[in-house]
C-alpha cells in the first residue's frame, strides 16, 4: 500500500471519527474556545496525526536528520545530555564586588557551572561609579565594576578555571569586557586556554529592547565585532557573542519574530566581519543565540528546534559554510515569562516548566529566573531554588536520558516547521527594510514590539491569557513585601575603592594606554589589544569609554512615540 | 470643545526597559490623550523642562532599576524649583511595595505596580485631571 493510499485511508478514518465521535461529543461538551492559537498567532489543531506532516513537507532526513548532523533539528551533537547535561548558569550580581563575591561563593557551593555577571547600569553604559549619571544606580541591577581591581575582588577565591564558563552581560563595551577577563585570568595565573569566557556583546538589540547602548550604531557594530574577530584568532574556544531574541521577545515581539530580528542582527555582525576579511568558518562557530518563548510551552520547545534548522540552512545556503561548528548553533535560554508579583511562589512552577521546555528543545546553556525577580534582585534562597530546579531536571526523572524525546511527534514536527516558516517570513521583512540597522533606524523594529506588547497587555487584562492567582483564581491581593535591598553604603564604598585605585595606579601607564586606545579607535584596527593594555594599567571603564565616545560619538536615543497613533 | 489631557511619559536614569512605558503611552493616546514619550535616559531636569515646555497635565515616570527613590525625589524637587509643583507625578515599574508610601510622602500621587490593568491607569489619569 503506497503512502498516499495510507494517508487517504487515514483521512477517511478521521472523517468517520469526526462524524461518529467528535461531533456528538462537542454538542454535549463544547470546547473552551472557538479557536485555539499560540501567542505568536499560529493556529492549534485539536489533535495531530500523520495527515499533518505532508502540509509541512515533513521528510525525516531533510527535516530532522540525526542529532549532531545537518540540519541539527534534533540536537547539536549526537549524545546531548546523555553525555553531559546543559550548562547550569546563574545570572547574578549586585552591590559592590566584595558583597557580590559572597553571593558568587554561595552559587559555587550550590554547584553552578557558569556564573553570568550582572553588572550595574553605570558599568553597562560606560560610566564610573562617581559619574553624575551613576547617582543612585551604583550596584542596583548588577555589581559595580570600575576597574580590573573590582574583578579581582569579585572573583577572589574563585579561579576562572573552576567554572565551565564565566560570563558578563556587557553589550556595548565588548573589548573592555573581554580584556577584563583576560587580565583577571593573568592575575589568577591563568592563560586564556585554561578558562572559557562568554560575552553577550549583542549591541544591536540594545537600541530597541534593552537600552544599554553607548555609541552610535555603526561604530557600535565595529566595537562588538572586534571581539569576535579577536577571539577567532586568539581564543576560538570562547563565546564572544550571543545574539539575542529573548529581550526582543520580552519587549513584545513574540518568539518567532524575535528570532527573526535577532538573526537579522546576527547576520549584520557576520557580514561586517566578512567585509573585514574573516571567512565564515572562522567566525560562525563563535556565535550563540539566545532564544525563548515566554507564553506557550510547546512553542518554546519547537522554537529551539526551528532556530537550529533555520541557522543551519542559512549558513549552508547563503554563506556556504562547511564546518559543522558553523552550521550547528548553540542555544542559550532563560526560564522566565508570565511571572507574577502576586503569590510569587507560584513562579517556581512557571520557571520549572519554562526550563523543561528549553531542555526538551535541546539548549546548551540555561539560566532560570528567580521566583522573586518581579520584586527586585533575587534573594539567595530564590537563587538557590533556581539552581536546584535545573539540577532536579538534569538528574532526576530521566529527562536527560533521551536525545530529542519529542522528535517525531506529529504535533511537534508540524509546529516546528510552522515556526521555522514564520521566522523566515519575518526575517525576509526585515531584509526588505534593508536589514537590522535600517530596521532600527526607521522604527520598524520598535513599532512591531509595541504592537505585540499592546496585544499581550490586552490579553492579560481581559483574562484571554489567564494568569493564575491574578486574573484567574484570585484569592488575595496582598502585594508581597521584603524585596531584596542593596545596602545604601554600597555607592560610597565603591567610590572610595575607585578613588584608591586611581591614586595607586601608574598614571603614565594609564595615559599611554588610553592614547593607544584612541589611536586604534581612529585607525580601525582591533580594539581588544589596546583595551587589554588599558585594563591592565587599571584604567577605569569610564575613562576607556570616554576615549571611545570622543572618537565615535554617543547614540542619540529617539523618541519613538510622540503623537496619537504615530510612531517615529 | 474640551482640551485634550496632555501627559508626559518619561524614563529616568539609565534603565533601558521601556516596554511598559510605551504600552502606557500608547494606551493613554488611544484613550484620547495627547502623549509625549521622552525615550530613554532622561535626567530629572530634562523631564521637568520637557513637562513645562509641553504644558502637560501629568507626568508618568517609568523605572525598573531600583533607583526610584533618588531619581524621583530629584524630579519632584526640580518641579518645585521651577514652580511646577502642581503637575501631578505618577510612577510605575519595579518598585517595592514598601516604597510606595515613601514615594507618596515626597509627593508622588500614585504608583502603579506590574499587573495593574491598563484601564485602571487610564481612568486614574482621567479622574485626577478633572
Amino acid at each position: 500500500m503506497g503512502d498516499n493510499e495510507q494517508l487517504g485511508n487515514l483521512q477517511n478514518a478521521k472523517t468517520t471519527w469526526e462524524k461518529d465521535c467528535l461531533e456528538p461529543w462537542l454538542k454535549r461538551v463544547p470546547e473552551r474556545r472557538r479557536e485555539f492559537q499560540t501567542d505568536i498567532g499560529l493556529p492549534l489543531k485539536r489533535v495531530y496525526t500523520p495527515i499533518d506532516l505532508p502540509e509541512v513537507d515533513f521528510d525525516y532526513q531533510k527535516s530532522l536528520g540525526f542529532p549532531g548532523q545537518y540540519p541539527f533539528t534534533r540536537g547539536i551533537n549526537p549524545t546531548m545530555y546523555r553525555s553531559e547535561p546543559w550548562i547550569v548558569r546563574a545570572y547574578s550580581g549586585f552591590g559592590d564586588p566584595k558583597l557580590c563575591n559572597e553571593r558568587y561563593k554561595r552559587l559555587m557551593d550550590l554547584g553552578v557551572d557558569e556564573i553570568t555577571m550582572a553588572v550595574d547600569l553605570p558599568t553597562q553604559v560606560g560610566y564610573d561609579s562617581d559619574h553624575i549619571m551613576a547617582k543612585g544606580e551604583v550596584g542596583k541591577v548588577g555589581v559595580a565594576i570600575d576597574t580590573l581591581r573590582d574583578m579581582e575582588i569579585l572573583f577572589e577565591d574563585i579561579p576562572l578555571s573552576s567554572l565551565k564558563r564565566v560570563a558578563m552581560l556587557g553589550n556595548s563595551f565588548g573589548p573592555i569586557a573581554l580584556a577584563l577577563f583576560i587580565a583577571l585570568g593573568e592575575k589568577q595565573g591563568l592563560r586564556p586556554s585554561e578558562f572559557v569566557v562568554d560575552l553577550q556583546n549583542d549591541v544591536l538589540k540594545e537600541y530597541i529592547a534593552r537600552g544599554t547602548y553607548i555609541f552610535p550604531i555603526r561604530p557600535a557594530v565595529r566595537v562588538a565585532t572586534d571581539v569576535v574577530g579577536y577571539c577567532a584568532r586568539n581564543a576560538p574556544h570562547w563565546y564572544p557573542m550571543t545574539f539575542c531574541a529573548n529581550h526582543i521577545n520580552t519587549a513584545g515581539a513574540g518568539s518567532s519574530k524575535a528570532v527573526a530580528f535577532a538573526l537579522a542582527n546576527g547576520l549584520c555582525y557576520i557580514e561586517h566581519l566578512m567585509e573585514k576579511g574573516y571567512k565564515i568558518d572562522e567566525i560562525a562557530p563563535l556565535f550563540t543565540v539566545f532564544c525563548d518563548d515566554r507564553a506557550d510551552f510547546f512553542v518554546a520547545i519547537c522554537n529551539s528546534r526551528a532556530t537550529r534548522r533555520v541557522w543551519a540552512r542559512i549558513m549552508r545556503e547563503r554563506f556556504k559554510a562547511q564546518d559543522p561548528a558553523s552550521l550547528g548553533i548553540k542555544i542559550c535560554a532563560y526560564s522566565h515569562g508570565g511571572e507574577t508579583l502576586l503569590e510569587p511562589t507560584n513562579n517556581i512552577a512557571r520557571i520549572t516548566l519554562a526550563a523543561l521546555a528549553y531542555i526538551l528543545g535541546g539548549v546548551q546553556f540555561l539560566s532560570n529566573a528567580s521566583y522573586d525577580e518581579v520584586l527586585g534582585t533575587p534573594t539567595v534562597d530564590a537563587a538557590k531554588t533556581s539552581v536546584r530546579i535545573q539540577q532536579i531536571l538534569a538528574h532526576e526523572l530521566g529527562i536527560a536520558d533521551i536525545v530529542d524525546p519529542l522528535g517525531g511527534s506529529y504535533f511537534i514536527e508540524n509546529l516546528t516547521t510552522q515556526i521555522e516558516n514564520q521566522i523566515l517570513r519575518e526575517l525576509q521583512k526585515v531584509e526588505e527594510h534593508g536589514g537590522a540597522v535600517a530596521a532600527i533606524e526607521n522604527g520598524y523594529y520598535v513599532s512591531q514590539l509595541t504592537d505585540g506588547a499592546m496585544r499581550r497587555k490586552r490579553e492579560f487584562d481581559t483574562g484571554e491569557r489567564p494568569s493564575v492567582g491574578v486574573t484567574k483564581f484570585r484569592s488575595e491581593s496582598k502585594i508581597p513585601t521584603g524585596a531584596f535591598r542593596i545596602e545604601p553604603t554600597v555607592e560610597a564604598r565603591q567610590v572610595e575603592r575607585l578613588n584608591k585605585v586611581r591614586k595607586e595606579r601608574n598614571t603614565n601607564a594609564v595615559k599611554d594606554a588610553l592614547e593607544y586606545l584612541r589611536e586604534v579607535a581612529k585607525s580601525g584596527q582591533n580594539l581588544v589589544p589596546p583595551a587589554l593594555e588599558a585594563v591592565r594599567a587599571y584604567s577605569t571603564i569610564g575613562e576607556m569609554c570616554d576615549v571611545l565616545r570622543d572618537e565615535f560619538g554617543e547614540y542619540q536615543g529617539k523618541e519613538y512615540f510622540s503623537k496619537k497613533g504615530s510612531e517615529k | 470643545m474640551t482640551r485634550k489631557i496632555r501627559v508626559l511619559i518619561a524614563k529616568v536614569g539609565l534603565d533601558g526597559h521601556d516596554v511598559g512605558a510605551r504600552v502606557v503611552a500608547r494606551s493613554l493616546s488611544d484613550a484620547g490623550m495627547e502623549v509625549i514619550y521622552t525615550g530613554l535616559r532622561q535626567r530629572p531636569e530634562q523631564i521637568v523642562l520637557a513637562a513645562i515646555q509641553e504644558s502637560v497635565d501629568l507626568i508618568g515616570i517609568s523605572i525598573l532599576s531600583g533607583s526610584h527613590m533618588t531619581l524621583i525625589e530629584e524630579i519632584i524637587c526640580c518641579l518645585q524649583k521651577h514652580e511646577a509643583g502642581d503637575i501631578p507625578v505618577i510612577a510605575g515599574g519595579i518598585i517595592p511595595y514598601e516604597d510606595i508610601k515613601m514615594l507618596k510622602e515626597i509627593g508622588v500621587v500614585e504608583v502603579f505596580l506590574p499587573e495593574t490593568p491598563i484601564q485602571e491607569i487610564i481612568e486614574y489619569v482621567q479622574n485626577i485631571i478633572e
